[in-house]
């Protein structure tokens, strides 16, 4: 426990904290540049593709292509090329498997994604098993280092990734309105299979190209967190994107200054910087605050359904209607279900006088 | 006489082994207020379903504005689900899901204006206007049926295709909904294909009833006296 505690300490005190800076504007280095750039281009990427992916609820089949990739990657070293191209090639395969066995329902789409989900890392460890010598990639495929990205992967990160910002931007209402209704896309007269398909497609992309910036284990943390984040302070679509992207990019940016500081791997950093602003976002949630002063599932039979922000009813056939009130939710405000009329709308009159 | 809208010829349609529709004929004309009624699987949502395009044939044709030319497909049609289940934190404003409404005839790499004028007019005639910037996850049921109502009828459609629009919701609300769609076919001159299980209501507002059991076993007048003869024997009757 001591040792723990002096390592910790150690970390903090050796750090030096403007060692990023200098790195960035003093000495200019091509590979923390290229590293900035990187985590900028990923925050974005995952926070769109991520906004997409939550709402879909195919977060577990995320994990699963992920998991894919890991196999990928452990290849890619094995054979001793550029990992992103074999780990692209596996999550590929593995997505549009998955995406055709739920299309034509051969099996319960959950079944085979558990056994991609298995499967891919037990292929991992198999190739890793085969190495000669035990290569240093394997620990920053596992947990991400987004200091050693290779020229050929940078290129790559970012043609891809203007690829796949531009499909979805440009098909952000079609996307949308394939999550919120299938079957209006359909009727529409949308494609939605191939919608779905590429979808499927741009989800490995995204996988492959912040694999090694975040690493295997924690890189679906990443696609899944920013919209997470985001998602509990608006009930706007547009707002969502724009929010997860933000904090995509400020926990990618973070995440990297805290590894080149502590000398840490980044994917731990990343998603450490992103949880966090998860919890926040999670307990400061307006979302949350609104249900409980409004609390719609109270037993109100006129007008429970039809409470405005500040409380007014707004149902015509609510017989307080003509009153601001609201639904009492804590004892000092009444019981719970009560529709309680505040004193100071009502309307000024004269006492009643009469005899008890 | 009014114009043809849909032309529907001797239609088959199965899933897989299962028959759903045999040897349907029907002719859909403009101001129509169609009712279909049948037990559960006769076919009504299979009918309508078949008419949006999401199922296909093994049989017949379906087309439209001429019963001549199948391959003519250029009127609008506007569709209401069931009453479904929607995740109360979803991203979505009342305005924008009835601006999904207007993405086909936007098309591709364009969006729906905030001010969009066919979106504003769906929803004053809805009457849920004063709640277009509610997310639609808060209404209750009866209030998203109507914002769905308003989500076809932003297309502007020639016909409005409606599956069991009340079901789940208390008669109260029911007859709101029915009042209104009855409304828009006046008012609009819209056709109306509905789907429910309530008597009542086809023989309040209908102009024309269709019962299925898988095939047309009747269809005539709401007025018919034949009609509640033949509702016992598809419902009552082994």
């Amino acid at each position: 426990m001591e040792g723990f505690i002096e390592k910790i300490l150690e970390k903090i005190f050796t750090a030096d904290f403007s060692a990023f800076f200098k790195y960035l504007f003093v000495n200019q280095f091509d590979f923390i540049w290229e590293a900035l750039i990187a985590s900028v281009l990923i925050g974005i990427l995952c926070a769109l593709i991520g906004s997409f992916v939550l709402l879909r609820g195919m977060v577990f089949l995320g994990q699963a292509i992920a998991h894919s990739a890991f196999a990928g990657a452990a290849l890619a070293i094995l054979l001793g090329v550029d990992p992103l191209l074999v780990i692209l090639l596996f999550s590929v395969i593995s997505s549009l498997g998955i995406g055709y066995v739920n299309e034509k329902k051969i099996m319960k789409e959950e079944i085979i994604i558990g056994v991609i989900f298995s499967w891919g890392p037990a292929l991992a460890i198999l190739f890793i098993s085969l190495f000669d010598v035990y290569s240093t990639d394997v620990n920053s495929i596992l947990f991400g280092n987004i200091l050693i990205i290779s020229k050929t992967t940078f290129s790559l990160l970012v043609i891809f990734s203007i690829i796949v910002f531009a499909i979805i931007l440009g098909l952000k209402k079609e996307y949308y309105l394939l999550t919120f209704d299938e079957e209006s896309a359909i009727i529409s007269g949308f494609p939605v299979k191939f919608l779905n398909y590429l979808f499927l497609i741009l989800i490995s992309i995204t996988i492959s190209v912040s694999l090694r910036a975040i690493g295997a284990i924690l890189v679906f943390a990443m696609i899944v967190t920013p919209a997470a984040a985001a998602y509990q302070w608006t009930y706007r679509f547009n707002k969502l994107l724009i929010l997860s992207g933000i904090f995509g990019v400020f926990s990618m940016i973070l995440g990297l200054y805290l590894s080149v500081t502590f000398d840490l791997p980044s994917g731990s950093t990343i998603v450490t910087a992103i949880t966090t602003i998860f919890f926040v976002s999670f307990i400061l949630s307006p979302k949350r605050r609104f249900a409980k002063i409004t609390n719609v599932s109270t037993e109100c039979r006129y007008c429970s359904e039809v409470i405005a922000e500040d409380g007014t009813c707004e149902e015509p056939d609510c017989p307080h209607v003509q009153h601001t009130h609201i639904h009492a939710i804590d004892d000092d405000k009444g019981k719970r279900g009560e529709v309680v009329i505040r004193k100071k709308d009502l309307e000024e009159r004269e006492p009643s006088s009469h005899e008890h | 006489m009014n114009k043809t809208l849909i032309c529907i010829k001797d239609l088959d349609v199965a899933y897989q082994d299962v028959v759903a529709l045999v040897g349907i004929n029907l002719d859909i004309y403009e101001n129509d207020f169609i009712g279909i009624i049948g037990p559960n699987a006769s076919g009504k949502s299979t009918l309508l379903k078949s008419i949006l395009g999401l199922v296909e044939p093994i049989n017949g044709s379906i087309s439209f504005l001429s019963c001549t030319d199948p391959s003519a497909r250029s009127i609008n049609i506007g569709y209401v689900p069931q009453v479904r289940k929607i995740d109360r934190n979803f991203p979505a404003l009342v305005q924008d899901v009835v601006s999904m409404g207007r993405y086909r005839q936007i098309g591709y790499l364009h969006n729906v204006k905030g001010n969009d004028e066919n979106v504003r007019e769906a929803l004053i005639a809805v009457g849920m206007w004063r709640f277009r910037n509610r997310p639609i996850g808060h209404l209750s049921g009866g209030q998203q049926q109507k914002v769905y109502i308003a989500r076809a009828l932003s297309a502007n459609p020639s016909i409005l295709l409606l599956d069991e629009p009340t079901a789940a919701l208390d008669f109260r609300i029911q007859q709101s909904i029915m009042d209104l769609i009855y409304t828009l076919h006046k008012e609009k001159q819209l056709s109306v294909m509905l789907v429910t299980h309530n008597l009542e209501f086809l023989k309040k507002y209908t102009t024309r009833v269709l019962c299925l059991d898988k095939k047309i076993i009747w269809q005539g007048f709401p007025s018919d006296p034949k009609l509640d003869i033949v509702i016992q024997q598809i419902f009552y009757q082994p």
